[in-house]
């Protein structure tokens, strides 16, 4: 495969053929701020964080590194005045919208921000777009970017509880400025966005211990992915703790069957 | 046949019959149940119902196998889409340009006004639903209203008021 | 559709054409058909003058005829055709072969013109123009200055043709050059023709058409052709009176180029809003696949092109290619956020040739006539005509057809006859909400229109709005106009566009209220710049043109509004009022009698006063005094 050379802020390296700023950089321990990136997701560039200059002829220009694919020869600035006042603005704007996250606010330190500069906007999300990719990754049935320029917002079909969540929770896990929230209460788990509840997923009981564990729908969507590859396939009615705990008694006693030293208390343990 | 409940909390509109064989024919045979032609089944379905019912965005869903949140997404993106619906007559007050120029914005702040509605709205007895348009092309004739697709070429506070009170008086 | 089949079947004679050869035969034959001299009466049934009541005048022309005694005299026949281009005059009647140019024709008009000019050859002097200044009138259209200033190549067809009934479009050529195309070129042939005659793409951008092709030629697999007659620009009407009013044309370019890049498959996607669109492209269509110049096995060469008809749902955004072809495929349109170009990978991930109407419009003429003719008009750089809507405060409202070069000041003066109400000219509005405000011709004397001088004036060719602005518009007014537009217009995705747009409404929200701080402007300036650099799609890098090239010319309104806080223009209501000027009011009383709230008050012959308590700023007293004696505080 073709070997670019890149200059990397002044630094002679190279990259691979098609291969992204936002890799090489990485490569070379050269930090990008990035706020709407995933390695488990396809690039979006929609935060714009990671915009960088990029001279491939005469004149740079500004690219996002997350998904400026590298092909040919060039040379790459990523921390220059322009492209930090830049990044400064995009903070400072979406520290209008979001001002508790404490991963802008880490940023607003370092990019030197004036945070009086805009009036705060109510709202409590960035529009990063992490949650709805996702979601469309793991079951694309819940979430999505409804509405359109200023009114764009994460939400759910008709602004009601969806039906369709299988309660996987990776939007609440992937959100950046941690505002989508998780609960598991009274028997079913509660996804909450925008502080309403955006699904309920009913959690099965264990039959073994009485506690409520991981959705049902869940599991279901797991055992269709994993189709004839899932062996053994899960025991949805017992919780993940009491089948190790069973496995582990399982063992124990084809243990004591051969050898004959099986400790009795494990067993009255056991429900 | 089933009802549903209207999306709108404000508006009494009872409840909305669903023709589902009728949305079968649009979705299955006009567009041959084919999701690239997702959009033009909505607003063929728009033109049914005159705004997009839950239930017939919840079946469109069913037959061509896409998310309803995705539907979702698209109903809400596309200015020409409507989950409330509409009223008896509908007012478009053109926003291009030159009927910005010649005072447009003035008639819809009028219109507004006088009939306690913002723009994208519908009057509470579901008589009147006031829209902007960003230009239907007839600059020459600004500034332009059209109301249920008639066009009003040089409208001004006057033809407003007129419409305005026809339809009081219904 | 359905109108489209009662069309295709009220000609079931019509047989299929099976040789490129027998397209010039069938328009012989149409040819030998017609009488040159019968009477034709021929209605423009553009938007505008339908917005006039132009249908009503057909109608009524249609039952006049058929009740009326011709007594052995050939009966006229009634032509509905597409826009004229000549809006501001309409409903337009032309009456042929005198070539009797008839304005603001109404249904009452309709029995006089019958019988005096049909029957007895007689001119009916109080419909024909009469330019501006001038007592005498100008009886022919093609020498109304309005058309004989004009270098009508695209539009051509349009107002001739009746654009439902395709052998009207065949009897003025359409389809020869896909005839000619399919018999004597090859497809790098075609690609050469259009590259040598240095077309750009017409929706804006500018990009050469030659290369677009070329490079979509060159991939691999599936490739599709489509045209984006999603024309949003707020005051831009050409592509919609193009497909309204010669869909051939645009059929036609498309399907060469399909030849050229080695497509069979044709997208068209329509704006919602174009209606009357729709419906004569769907009519076109099918007609043109009755008779074998489009669809299967075209003109009996084994060469396929179906065109679908997809139509938007109100969204800008849809205008910007990746946007487009999402849109297409049913989704959201918003912009790809891809470093790949729409010709290698576009719609359904495939090679795709995107050019708008006006673009695939030009192609068929460029082959007929050649590359080097196309050349021979407009500039080095910039080839060939452009056509421009041409609206806003100027008397000649419409579609102008220009080589590209010309000076503006003879666009807006030449052709569109001036300023009305005695104003003076402030500016010219290009390229819609992308675009800027040229300030001639004060600030830059004139300028010569071309892609490469309007980018240097810091706005944009745009797919071709021109919006003249008088010395009462507000520059800060409009450019509040267009970054409200863009709000709500942005697909939101990204950050600088999104937040961007909002606070630069934000800031020119409180400019026009009378709220703006120092350091506002820097502000704008410094939002601008970042939205511009930083936005992920044309439409975000293009945002804040309008605000930064007000700010660039027009830098001493935004101080009047912020540090003096006034509008000098009169249009931001909490920043002036009116005064009547003692020293002219003349007491005529005209103000008194038109202002709709009777805040004015005065005895005849003796200076008025306006109440100001009472006073609206409706504008109605400043735009009917004929002294100029209200004046703008």
């Amino acid at each position: 495969m073709k070997v670019l050379n890149i200059i990397l802020n002044g630094k002679a390296v190279t990259a691979k053929m098609g291969q992204t700023i936002l890799e090489l950089a990485r490569e070379h321990d050269v930090f990008i701020p990035t706020l709407c990136d995933s390695p488990a997701l396809e690039a979006a560039a929609m935060c714009r964080l990671c915009t960088v200059q990029v001279i491939e002829g005469k004149w740079p220009k500004y690219v996002t590194a997350c998904n400026f694919p590298l092909r040919r020869d060039a040379e790459v600035v990523t921390d220059s005045p322009d492209v930090r006042h830049g990044r400064k603005l995009i903070i400072e704007l979406l520290m209008a919208r979001c001002p508790t996250s404490p991963e802008l606010q880490r940023l607003a330190v370092d990019y030197g921000c004036d945070l009086e500069r805009f009036t705060p906007l109510n709202d409590d999300c960035v529009i990063c777009g992490l949650c709805t990719r996702a979601c469309e990754a793991v079951t694309g049935r819940t979430l999505s970017l409804a509405g359109r320029g200023v009114a764009i917002h994460v939400d759910t079909a008709f602004q009601k509880a969806s039906t369709f969540c299988i309660g996987c929770g990776a939007c609440v896990q992937i959100c950046p400025v941690q505002k989508i929230k998780m609960e598991d209460v009274d028997g079913e788990r509660r996804i909450i966005l925008h502080g309403k509840i955006a699904s309920r997923v009913k959690l099965p009981q264990c039959t073994s211990c009485g506690k409520y564990f991981g959705p049902v729908i869940d599991l279901k969507q797991v055992m269709e992915r994993m189709g004839e590859h899932l062996i053994p396939p899960p025991n949805a009615t017992v919780c993940p703790e009491c089948s190790r705990r069973n496995l582990a008694i399982k063992l124990g006693k084809r243990y004591f069957e051969q050898y004959g030293v099986f400790e009795e208390e494990g067993q009255a343990n056991a429900g | 046949m089933s009802g549903t409940a209207c999306a709108c909390q404000e508006i009494e509109c009872g409840e909305i019959e669903i023709d589902y064989s009728l949305l079968d024919k649009i979705i299955r045979y006009d567009y041959g149940g084919n999701r690239e032609a997702m959009i033009m089944m909505m607003q063929a379905i728009q033109r049914v119902y005159r705004f997009l019912p839950e239930d017939a965005v919840k079946y469109l869903s069913q037959v061509i196998e896409v998310p309803l949140t995705k539907i979702y997404e698209v109903a809400t993106f596309y200015a020409s889409f409507s989950l409330e619906p509409k009223g008896k007559y509908i007012l478009s007050v053109c926003t291009g340009t030159a009927c910005h120029l010649r005072g447009s914005g003035g008639m819809v702040e009028h219109i507004s006004k006088r009939m306690g509605i913002a723009p994208g709205k519908t009057t509470s007895d579901l008589k009147l639903t006031l829209e902007t348009v960003n230009c239907v092309g007839a600059c020459a004739v600004a500034p332009v209203v059209v109301i249920d697709e008639k066009y009003y070429p040089k409208a001004n506070i006057a033809t407003l008021n007129d419409f305005m009170d026809r339809l009081n008086a219904e | 559709m359905i109108e489209a089949t009662q069309t295709a079947i009220s000609h079931p004679e019509v047989a299929k054409i099976t040789s490129p050869s027998g397209v010039e035969v069938f328009r012989k034959e149409l040819q030998s058909r017609l009488d040159p001299n019968a009477p034709l009466i021929i209605v423009c049934c553009g938007t505008g003058c339908q917005a006039a009541g132009s249908a009503e005048v057909v109608d009524k022309f249609k039952q006049m005829l058929s009740g009326t005694d011709w007594n052995g005299k050939v009966i006229p026949l009634v032509k509905p055709t597409g826009c004229h281009g000549f809006c501001s005059r309409g409903p337009l009647v032309i009456i042929e072969p005198q070539d009797l140019f008839y304005q603001q024709v109404t249904v009452d008009d309709v029995e006089e013109i019958v019988n005096k000019t049909i029957l007895n050859n007689e001119v009916i002097k109080k419909l024909q123009y009469k330019p501006a200044n001038s007592k005498e009138v100008i009886p022919k259209a093609s020498d109304i200055p309005y058309y004989a200033k004009q270098t009508r190549l695209v539009l051509k067809n349009i107002g001739k043709v009746d654009p439902t009934e395709i052998n009207d479009s065949i009897v003025r050529g359409s389809y020869s050059a896909l005839a000619s195309v399919l018999t004597r070129m090859s497809p790098q042939q075609v690609i050469d023709e259009v590259a040598n005659s240095k077309l750009r793409g017409r929706g804006g951008a500018g990009f050469p058409t030659g290369l677009k092709w070329e490079s979509c030629a060159r991939q691999e697999g599936t490739r599709y052709v489509i045209c984006n007659a999603d024309e949003g620009d707020p005051g831009a009407f050409m592509d919609r009176s193009l497909l309204e009013g010669d869909p051939h044309s645009v059929l036609e370019g498309m399907a060469i180029c399909a030849y050229a890049v080695g497509s069979n498959r044709g997208y068209m996607y329509v704006r919602a809003e174009y209606p009357l669109a729709v419906k004569t492209l769907n009519i076109a269509i099918h007609q043109a696949e009755a008779l074998g110049l489009l669809g299967e096995n075209i003109m009996g060469t084994g060469f396929d092109f179906k065109v679908t008809i997809s139509t938007g749902a109100g969204a800008f955004i849809c205008g910007e290619s990746s946007a487009l072809m999402a849109s297409l495929e049913g989704k959201v349109g918003r912009p790809r956020p891809k470093y790949i170009r729409s010709v290698e990978k576009g719609f359904r991930d495939s090679p795709s040739n995107l050019n708008n109407v006006e673009t695939y419009a030009n192609i068929p003429d460029i082959i007929t006539n050649g590359g080097e003719w196309y050349k021979s008009f407009g500039t080095e750089r910039s080839s060939g005509t452009k056509v421009f809507a041409l609206t806003g405060n100027v008397y000649n409202i419409g579609l102008v057809e220009v080589p590209m070069g010309i000076s503006l000041m003879e666009i807006v003066f030449g052709i569109g006859g001036g300023i009305p109400n005695k104003r003076a000219l402030k500016g010219v509005q290009t390229g819609g909400p992308s675009g800027g405000c040229i300030p001639i011709p004060h600030k830059i004397p004139d300028i010569n229109v071309g892609y490469g001088k309007l980018a240097e004036a810091g706005s944009i060719m745009g797919s071709g709005g021109m919006i003249v602005m008088d010395e009462d518009t507000c520059m800060i007014e409009v450019s509040r106009y267009f970054v409200n537009f863009l709000v709500e217009e942005s697909c939101g995705q990204c950050t600088p566009c999104r937040e961007g747009l909002i606070r630069m409404r934000e800031i020119l929200n409180r400019i026009t209220q009378g709220e703006g701080r120092e350091g506002d402007v820097e502000l704008l300036t410094e939002i601008g710049n970042f939205t511009n650099n930083f936005s992920l799609c044309g439409l975000g890098t293009s945002a804040a043109n309008p605000v930064l090239s007000t700010i660039r010319y027009f830098r001493e309104e935004y101080d009047a509004h912020i540090r003096d806080k006034k509008c000098p223009s009169g249009v931001c209501k909490p920043l002036f009022h009116y005064d009547i000027d003692a020293e002219t009011c003349t007491g005529c009383g005209l103000c008194k009698i038109k202002c709709p709230v009777k805040a004015i008050t005065g005895e005849k012959k003796k200076t008025h006063v306006i109440e100001q308590a009472l006073c609206i700023k409706c504008m109605e007293c400043y735009k009917n005094c004929k002294f100029r004696s209200v004046k703008i505080m």
